[in-house]
């Protein structure tokens, strides 16, 4: 028991000690399954970088996958079987993911990995002029800076905003 | 002397190769005679005017021409920055050869740009269109 105990103790310390002393985490195992669908890793990269099921809670993924005709402006529908498919993969794979789903502040729109408290947080010395440049693209677009971002890799010594 | 010669077979030839239908027009030109009794074939001009055609939407001006740039021959990019494959065959052998995905991207993107499905006459005058784009 008391090893359980210090063994969780060791993986809370690993995410972040000052966030964590605020309660609030950013999410935590982000590195991209290998059994990850090849329909999920097609389907969900054709428009944008391919994001991390562990950047979103469950919740928020589903909510994502029940508004793909009207995702973000754009038609992302899916047919039945290939919707299922991935929908099963995004509500198990975030398993370690506990955070609360943030609503996004536009109306409308599902939840976004991008406007969460933890993204702020991560973020905020990061000027909007920054994520604005033409080479980011903007605040969605985290394979601008985080060149392995699409494997789940956002370790700080391997950030670069690109000018 | 020889050079003009070769030049005049290979012209000869082409309206031959324009004649060879793509594989997915009769489809759609089966479902065209459906929605329509007056169908009276397929349009490679009003393909090309779908292509350039201009909506706003929204905040912005949509057309097919934002994502697969105003020559489909060339590589695009989404307004979420990803580089989309030119659209034309001659560039990409592999387009227009799924129909399935055919079928998924005419629904999406004629959504986002006219903000309603295309006819099965539209779509057959837009294949003849690209798929003829040398
Ligand atoms: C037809 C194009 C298209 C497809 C296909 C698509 N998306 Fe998107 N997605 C978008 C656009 C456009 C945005 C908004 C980008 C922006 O902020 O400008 C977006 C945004 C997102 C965001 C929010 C990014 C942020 O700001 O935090 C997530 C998460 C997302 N998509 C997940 C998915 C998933 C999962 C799939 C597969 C089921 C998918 N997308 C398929 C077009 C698409
Ligand atoms: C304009 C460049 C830029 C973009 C775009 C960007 N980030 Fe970051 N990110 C940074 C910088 C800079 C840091 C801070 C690194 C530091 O603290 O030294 C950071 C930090 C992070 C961290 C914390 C890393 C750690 O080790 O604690 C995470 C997680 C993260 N970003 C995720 C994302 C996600 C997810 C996206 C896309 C939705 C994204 N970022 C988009 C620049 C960017
Ligand atoms: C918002 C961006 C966007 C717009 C606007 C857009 N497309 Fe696309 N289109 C895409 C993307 C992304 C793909 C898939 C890319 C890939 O397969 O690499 C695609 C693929 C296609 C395909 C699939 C071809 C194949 O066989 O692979 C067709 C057909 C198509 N588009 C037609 C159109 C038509 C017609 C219009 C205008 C009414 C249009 N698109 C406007 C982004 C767009």
């Amino acid at each position: 028991m008391a090893l359980a105990l210090s063994l969780a103790g060791f993986s809370l310390a690993d995410d972040d000690e000052h966030h964590e002393r605020q309660g609030y985490k950013r999410p935590k195992r982000l590195a991209v399954p290998s059994d990850a669908p090849l329909v999920w890793r097609e389907e969900c990269a054709a428009c944008h970088m391919l994001y991390a099921p562990g950047l979103l809670p469950a919740d928020a993924w589903r909510e994502q996958m029940r508004t793909l005709a009207d995702h973000y402006g754009s038609n992302a529908s899916l047919d039945p079987l290939q919707e299922q498919e991935i929908l099963d993969f995004l509500v198990r794979a975030p398993a370690a993911n506990r955070l609360p789903t943030e609503p996004s502040p536009t109306a409308g729109e599902p939840p976004r990995i991008s406007q969460t408290r933890w993204f702020e947080r991560k973020h905020d010395e990061v000027s909007a002029a920054k994520f604005a440049r033409e080479s980011v693209g903007g605040r969605f677009n985290c394979v601008a800076c985080h060149r392995d971002a699409e494997r789940g890799d956002f370790d700080d010594d391997r950030v670069k905003i690109p000018r | 002397m020889k050079n003009h010669w070769i030049v005049l077979a290979c012209c000869l030839s082409l309206p031959a190769l324009a004649e060879t239908e793509h594989p997915l027009l009769p489809g759609y030109a089966a479902q065209a005679r459906l929605e329509n009794p007056a169908f009276a074939g397929f349009s490679a001009e009003r393909g090309q005017a779908l292509y350039v055609a201009e909506e706003q939407r929204a905040d912005k001006t949509m057309s097919c021409t934002t994502c697969h740039t105003a020559d489909p021959r060339k590589a695009g990019k989404t307004p979420a920055h990803r580089k989309v494959e030119p659209l034309a065959p001659v560039a990409n052998p592999e387009r227009f050869s799924d129909a399935q995905k055919v079928e998924k991207w005419f629904r999406r993107n004629c959504d986002d740009v006219f903000a309603r499905e295309c006819t099965a006459q539209e779509k057959g005058d837009f294949i003849t269109w690209i798929s003829g784009l040398q």
